[in-house]
């Protein structure tokens, strides 16, 4: 096995931010090698270095033993070095084959007329080949995340590459798709293709990766055979203190604590079927299921964000009526969105403008804005949640994932909401942000606040809720509570058939 | 927020404050461009033709700057503004006194602000269309309503020809004071203050940052949007008035064209189209620049049509710069050791005239000539040493980066060369 690239002494600056400090890494043929750290460690800023999106202030990348000096992604590309972000670069309304030979398309007379039939039948045996099953004619926008990725992976392979970056390919995927994802990384090693997996999910490495490399703070901690660390090892190694990840054994819900929600028969869209449950106060109560089981919908449906067909909502004994976002803020909930770019965040204006986005009302004096209210408060919250930002003018996309993730919660937390639904609040967040966030949750049901956590990981639920609820196809097929709770009871309520759910009920 | 260093306020300098000096930089520069190059430019009388010719579009420029912020298009402005002045002279004509009349103006660019604000957030539309659609709507209601005739306004001196001297003001004595401009100016820090101190600016922004983020957050959007586009039917309805006045003839089925020079205006003032970014005072100086270029091109025996040409290329040419400014402020500066000489040079330098300051306070004044000489000498050194030190460091990269591409290119043909020798192999052994 030979060694296809190394990177030498890596350093990269951007305003304010020292990203990359002498940061060294290698990659072997054949080889799967993840990639870890923080958010901000500097993950995708090394990896954007390889490919040519930002040029490294200094140090030496070496690419099969020659010099290399990536100009843009499609160069890198050409010589044989592609990349799958963790947000999808595709166009929804093409098909899978046009989305996989855009900028290359077989074509007919001289390159006139595109031949549409030699493309799919190349897509197909391309498929074939990863042993992916899909249909190179179906829109792209019609399959699954899951499939989409497979589809990214697809386009990347058909270029003859020897390196392959994959940003958190998992984060958006269930386990079935992640096994599947997993075999076609191992075929592809078979091949000799290197492979970059970059990765918050620390289970994943000793399954798939031969070697770790850990970042923090812009610095390589260590590179290690994976046979050789532990997850703990690693995630001390990531955030240089330890966290202990154990499932909550006890309910902290105090026993005569009121309903503060109380949701009654919901009827939406497809995806919410007669959904009841109540919520108390100081309680986090865990929404479990597998991916397209309704859990974002229903979070949705309360949240006003989604026309209701029927049921009704009380808050605190009282009946509501949420016609709108608008009534589900007065009434004092808050929606943390699972996609927070699309949803929950204003990414080209400011942290400040960001976080008083719910609240400007409150903030008014007469017919103006009273500004310096607005400037304590927002940088109470910035000191409170430690939002990592230079200033309150800072636009927001330039903070890290983590930050902008407790900015939509300060946002809420302003606005004074008691009643949280946090949709996978640790999405793409890494171990130490993720670990801030869940003491953040308990103390804010300390305070009072109550919340409702949809979330994929089991693990997160387990630790972090006191009773918990599991939905399957739009219907809510359990309720558990935390006392005696297993990954096993829960999937066995998320995987409940339809009928099955019919005659329990 | 205490580490806020030196740097950082370098940084948000370049990537905020320069925007505030850059485009009234470039209006400053074409004035006095005019001013000397042009026949009598520095006047009084053509400063007030500035102003004059600023009116019409200044006030439909901010309309349009409120709708482009919340991420839509305004093209019916120009054609409302017309339709709204015809309609009130066409009044006038009719025996209408005149505030009603001035009144109604106002009240058709709000009723036009109004359906578009409708058909935008209520039914969805696309606002390129509705306004597409109400450009056409308003300009043949004008016609209609005016039964294609010109509607003639109030001149000075009969009744009804105050209303002039709220745009200008000619005192008795022929001196004039172009009193709009005041108006201009109010209409403006309204704005402005709607824009950068309300609820309704604050979620102009949101909205047109991230529409839905908006309105997860719980803001109405609906509400606001609407309100946006009545504001802009207003200033069209303000700007109808102010055409009235200075020309005083309103004729049917005008005022295509004035909504691009309005979104030209905005763009020229760093409004984004894509929505969430712009500022009104952006805006007015877009306007101003225009409008110098309307009045200083004639003084340089250029025909008015150069105005076009010169606004076209000025509207690129301001979108081109904001690109590389905001590509410049991203950007990090890395100190050489040239630049780290430099700063240690002049600490060095800044060290020894104090010395001689607090010297010479001390009435030791031969001393401090003597460190007066070696001030000079030191800095006749930084100068000659730093100079040496940059060109040197420029020829270094220069080298590296030629090195860098002639490696690159060998680096290229190798692995083609290879993957042609391993296609051979393929297709010789199938």
């Amino acid at each position: 096995m030979g060694r296809i690239l190394s990177m030498k002494k890596i350093d990269k600056r951007f305003t304010g931010v020292h990203a990359l400090r002498q940061v060294d890494f290698d990659l072997e043929e054949a080889e799967i090698h993840a990639l870890v750290g923080e958010n901000g460690a500097g993950k995708s800023t090394l990896m954007k270095v390889l490919i040519g999106i930002n040029p490294k202030d200094s140090g030496e990348i070496h690419y099969l033993g020659h010099q290399f000096n990536p100009r843009d992604p499609r160069h890198a590309l050409e010589m044989g070095i592609g990349i799958i972000h963790q947000e999808l670069n595709m166009m929804d309304h093409l098909t899978v084959a046009e989305n996989i030979f855009i900028g290359r398309e077989s074509t007919r007379l001289n390159g006139i007329l595109l031949d549409k039939r030699e493309q799919i039948r190349r897509a197909e045996e391309l498929f074939r080949r990863l042993k992916m099953k899909i249909d190179p004619r179906e829109p792209l926008g019609r399959l699954t995340v899951g499939k989409q990725q497979m589809v990214e992976i697809a386009k990347a392979v058909s270029h003859r590459l020897r390196i392959l970056i994959l940003d958190e390919p998992t984060a958006a995927l269930t386990d079935a798709e992640i096994d599947e994802l997993f075999t076609i990384m191992r075929d592809l090693a078979h091949r000799g293709v290197g492979m970059i997996h970059i990765s918050h999910r620390l289970d994943e490495i000793h399954r798939i990766a031969d070697r770790v490399t850990v970042l923090r703070d812009g610095e390589r901690v260590d590179t290690q055979r994976t046979s050789d660390v532990t997850k703990q090892q690693i995630i001390n190694m990531m955030v240089g203190r330890v966290i202990y990840e154990q499932p909550k054994t006890k309910s902290n819900v105090a026993p005569g604590a009121p309903v503060v929600l109380r949701v009654n028969r919901l009827n939406a869209g497809r995806l919410v079927r007669d959904v009841s449950f109540d919520l108390r106060e100081g309680e986090i109560l865990g929404m479990a299921g597998l991916m397209g089981s309704g859990r974002t919908e229903t979070a949705r449906a309360i949240f006003g964000a989604d026309e209701v067909q029927s049921g009704t909502i009380e808050i605190r004994g009282r009946r509501v009526s949420i016609q709108s976002p608008e009534d589900a803020v007065a009434n004092g909930i808050g929606y943390l969105s699972e996609d927070r770019k699309r949803f929950g965040l204003a990414v080209n204006l400011s942290v400040r403008d960001n976080l008083a986005m719910a609240t400007y009302d409150r903030f008014q004096r007469g017919m103006f804005i009273n500004a310096s209210r607005v400037r304590k408060v927002t940088e109470e919250y910035v000191e409170r949640l430690s939002i990592k930002t230079p200033s309150l003018e800072q636009l927001l996309r330039n903070l890290s994932g983590g930050n902008q993730q407790k900015v939509v919660i300060a946002k809420w937390l302003i606005r004074n909401c008691d009643i949280l639904i946090f949709d996978e609040p640790t999405r793409g967040i890494d171990v130490g942000a993720k670990s801030e966030i869940y003491t953040l949750m308990n103390e804010l049901t300390r305070e009072g606040k109550s919340i409702i956590m949809i979330s994929s990981e089991l693990p997160e639920i387990l630790r972090m809720s006191d009773r918990m609820v599991v939905m399957c196809e739009g219907r809510l097929t359990g309720e558990l509570p935390i006392e005696g709770a297993s990954q096993e009871a829960i999937m066995e309520y998320a995987t409940m058939g339809h009928e099955e759910v019919l005659s329990r009920s | 927020m205490a580490d806020m260093t030196l740097e950082i306020r370098m940084q948000h300098f370049r990537a905020q404050g320069l925007k505030w000096v850059l485009a009234p930089g470039a209006l400053v520069i074409l004035y006095v461009f005019f001013g000397l190059f042009g026949r009598n430019y520095f006047s009084y009388p053509t400063l007030v033709n500035i102003i004059d010719a600023a009116f019409y579009i200044g006030f439909i420029s901010m309309g349009v700057t409120f709708v482009i912020i919340s991420g839509g298009i305004d093209l019916s402005i120009g054609t409302v503004m017309m339709c709204s002045a015809i309609i009130g002279g066409t009044a006038l004509k009719h025996g209408f006194p005149m505030v009603p009349s001035l009144l109604l103006i106002v009240v058709m660019g709000v009723a036009f602000g109004l359906l578009n604000g409708v058909l935008v957030s209520r039914l969805r539309m696309p606002p390129f269309i509705v306004t597409l659609g109400t450009m056409m709507i308003s300009m043949g209601v004008g016609s209609i309503v005016s039964n294609v005739q010109s509607a003639t306004f109030p001149i000075r001196g009969t009744p009804g020809g105050w209303f002039k001297s709220i745009f200008l003001y000619l005192d008795p004595n022929g001196g004039a004071i172009p009193t709009g401009a005041f108006l201009l100016a109010a209409v403006a820090v309204i704005c402005h203050l709607l824009l950068s101190n309300t609820k309704l600016g604050r979620y102009t922004y949101a909205i047109g940052s991230n529409m839905e983020a908006a309105r997860l957050s719980g803001v109405d959007v609906r509400k606001w949007q609407l309100l946006v586009y009545v504001i802009a039917g207003a200033t069209a309805g303000i700007g109808g008035i102010s055409y009235a006045a200075i020309y005083t003839t309103v004729l049917p089925a005008q005022g295509q064209g004035f909504e691009l020079y309005a979104i030209a205006a905005a763009v020229i003032g760093g409004t984004s189209l894509a929505g969430g970014i712009g500022t009104i005072w952006g805006t007015i100086i877009g306007v101003f620049i225009m409008s110098v270029l309307a009045t200083g091109l004639p003084a340089l025996n250029l025909e008015a049509h150069w105005q076009t040409f010169f606004t076209g290329v000025i509207v690129i040419g301001a979108v081109l710069l904001d690109m590389y400014r905001n590509k410049k402020a991203a950007e990090v500066r890395i100190e050489t050791p040239a630049d780290l000489y430099k700063t240690s040079m002049m600490e060095k330098i800044a060290a020894l005239r104090q010395e001689a300051s607090s010297r010479k306070t001390a009435g030791d004044g031969r001393q401090a000539a003597e460190i007066q000489v070696q001030v000079n000498a030191a800095r006749s050194e930084l100068k000659a040493t730093f100079t040496k030190m940059k060109a040197d460091e420029k020829a270094e990269q220069a080298r590296i980066r030629a090195e860098e591409r002639a490696a690159d290119h060998e680096f290229s043909e190798m692995l083609r060369r290879k993957e042609l020798a391993q296609q051979e192999e393929n297709e010789r052994q199938p």
